[in-house]
């Protein structure tokens, strides 16, 4: 008897102890801190179409709901991603109102476009070669008193991690030269995969190339949206905006989850930052 | 109760499949020691030096630390269940199979009793094997691969968000704890083996219907589909071992995972007990 009395008190205690160490809740929404700051607004967001669609680029009739998102949430910069060109842009552009200034990328080798929005009018774009691959930076001063940012908007491959390592590492290269003369930062769509729970595998080359590129992005940048948690369908947190390490403030942070509209398949990622 | 035990632990030592158990650590080892030596080797020259610019795969990365822990992170989750199961589940059924059950049971011990000491005496050689295993490792690692700091990367292992270290002195005592960890982990895997036990006249039926409710969950839980279920698992709460090598260890959700699974652990060895008490043995 005594031995199923002791068994239901450790039984008891046991729970009582789950109950005590109660694991901490994993917030859905972002942990910002109450501080705002109003230094630098960055968003970034691709607003192309998930697979299953026909065209899986952004759709023109989502466009003023893209608008709105941005001229609610008034960043300094914009970083977007799957664009179907320049005309695209050019309609973005007009429902902002002038309020933006933007390039697309050139053309790599497939058939959609980085671009990059800014409010400041005096604002310079530059292509950014990457590989087969091509980025858009816009270099601008988010006030007249302030240090000159560069934000480069980027899409890594979504299909092959060994692609997204080699874009990775000469996407750094090319920030890291011009770190020096301004505050980089970079957002997109990196589509890392980083979740090893998700991955049937114990070990796979695929999640050690992630892993690489995110590390390696790491060594220079800070990845501001950390906390922020998911930014796409299926729990996944593959857009980014990296930052200089050495960031006074970071404000608020958030994925805006109820901003998706038709099949997009990511929500924009805005992070407030001081520098 | 210590009678019992004495004689729990001398059918331990005398049995084969408790060295059988050591000698496929052993292999295993080996096998941890060829693989990551090719890989080692193949990651920090030839093609994959020349296909990428940057890694982390250095010769610094690749050390006896390294090693201990792929070695132990991917033996728990298949190899130390199974031998943690055969011990288990044929405790009470391998009496059933030899005709020694109802003799034992005729003694004026009670099937209480009887139970706790052959857990017990699981339990030992749970922590046995984790503490043999990691021991061995570390020897090994130390000896054909080499001594550094614990170096981790997001991704690989599941077990930080960005890249973090663990000075060599610290990652050692990481591996004491992880021996404990386990140990506590692996114990709800030998109370479900008893139960099975138990339930099953034949230790081979407990054995297969352990591991499988053990691989079943384990599998299921990685699948997406059934993701809303992986809470009510235990093998998503035995989990819990591998936080000892974060950085900074998350000392409240060990303790609440470590509870939960003590929960299972007392919980499965109550309802043994029960079923046990009022099971009519007739070998």
């Amino acid at each position: 008897m005594w031995v199923k009395l002791v068994l239901l008190v450790l039984f008891g205690l046991m729970i009582l102890g789950a109950v005590h160490f109660v694991r901490p809740r994993e917030s859905k929404e972002p942990s910002s801190p109450a501080i705002i700051v109003h230094s630098l607004r960055l968003l970034t967001w691709n607003i192309g179409y998930a697979e299953l669609e026909d065209d899986t680029r952004a759709h023109d009739k989502d466009l003023p709901a893209v608008a709105e998102v941005i001229m609610r949430q008034d960043p300094d910069a914009v970083a977007l991603q799957e664009l179907t060109g320049g005309s695209q842009l050019n309609i973005l552009l007009d429902l902002l109102h002038g309020k933006y200034h933007g390039a697309v990328a050139q053309q790599g080798r497939g058939d959609r476009f980085e671009a990059v929005l800014v409010k400041d009018a005096s604002a310079t774009f530059m292509p950014v070669a990457v590989g087969a691959r091509y980025a858009v930076a816009a270099s601008f001063k988010p006030r007249k008193d302030t240090h000159e940012v560069l934000l480069l908007s980027a899409h890594a491959d979504a299909f092959s991690a060994a692609r997204r390592r080699t874009y990775t590492e000469a996407l750094i290269d090319w920030a890291q030269a011009r770190a020096r003369s301004s505050e980089v930062f970079i957002a997109g769509d990196f589509n890392f995969e980083l979740k090893a729970a998700n991955e049937t595998n114990l070990y796979t080359d695929n999640l050690k190339h992630d892993s690489e590129s995110y590390s390696h992005i790491l060594r220079q940048f800070r990845d501001l949206g950390r906390e922020a948690g998911d930014t796409a369908i299926n729990d996944r947190r593959i857009d980014y905006i990296f930052g200089p390490t050495a960031l006074e403030q970071i404000g608020r942070v958030t994925v805006l989850r109820n901003a998706a509209v038709g099949r997009m398949d990511h929500w924009p990622l805005f992070v407030e930052v001081s520098y | 109760m210590f009678t019992l035990l004495k004689l729990e632990l001398e059918k331990l030592f005398r049995a084969k499949s408790f060295y059988l158990s050591f000698l496929v650590l052993i292999a295993f080892v080996a096998l941890m020691l060829w693989g990551f030596y090719t890989y080692a080797a193949r990651k920090t020259g030839g093609a994959a030096v020349e296909q990428f610019k940057y890694t982390y795969e250095s010769k610094q990365y690749f050390n006896g630390l390294t090693f201990s822990l792929y070695s132990l992170l991917f033996s728990f989750t298949l190899l130390l269940p199974i031998f943690v199961s055969m011990t288990a589940g044929s405790q009470i059924a391998g009496e059933a199979r030899a005709g020694t059950l109802r003799m034992i049971c005729t003694r004026p011990i009670s099937r209480a009793s009887l139970i706790l000491s052959k857990f017990l005496v699981t339990g030992l050689h749970a922590g046995l094997l984790m503490t043999f295993f990691i021991g061995l490792n570390l020897i090994v690692g130390l000896i054909f691969v080499g001594w550094g700091n614990l170096e981790l990367y997001p991704g690989p292992l599941n077990l930080v968000d960005s890249p973090g270290k663990i000075m060599r002195d610290d990652a050692l005592l990481r591996f004491g704890y992880a021996a404990m960890s386990g140990t506590w982990a692996l114990l709800v895997i030998a109370a479900v083996a008893l139960l099975c036990s138990v339930v099953f006249d034949s230790p081979v039926q407990a054995i297969v219907m352990t591991i499988a409710a053990y691989l079943t969950l384990y599998i299921v839980g990685r699948i997406e589909f059934f993701e809303h279920l992986r809470p009510y698992f235990f093998t998503t709460d035995m989990d819990f071992w591998r936080d000892v090598f974060k950085p900074v260890i998350p000392w409240q959700s060990l303790w609440h995972y470590a509870c939960v699974c003590g929960a299972y652990t007392t919980g499965f060895l109550l309802t043994t007990i029960i079923v046990f008490e009022r099971k009519d043995i007739v070998t």
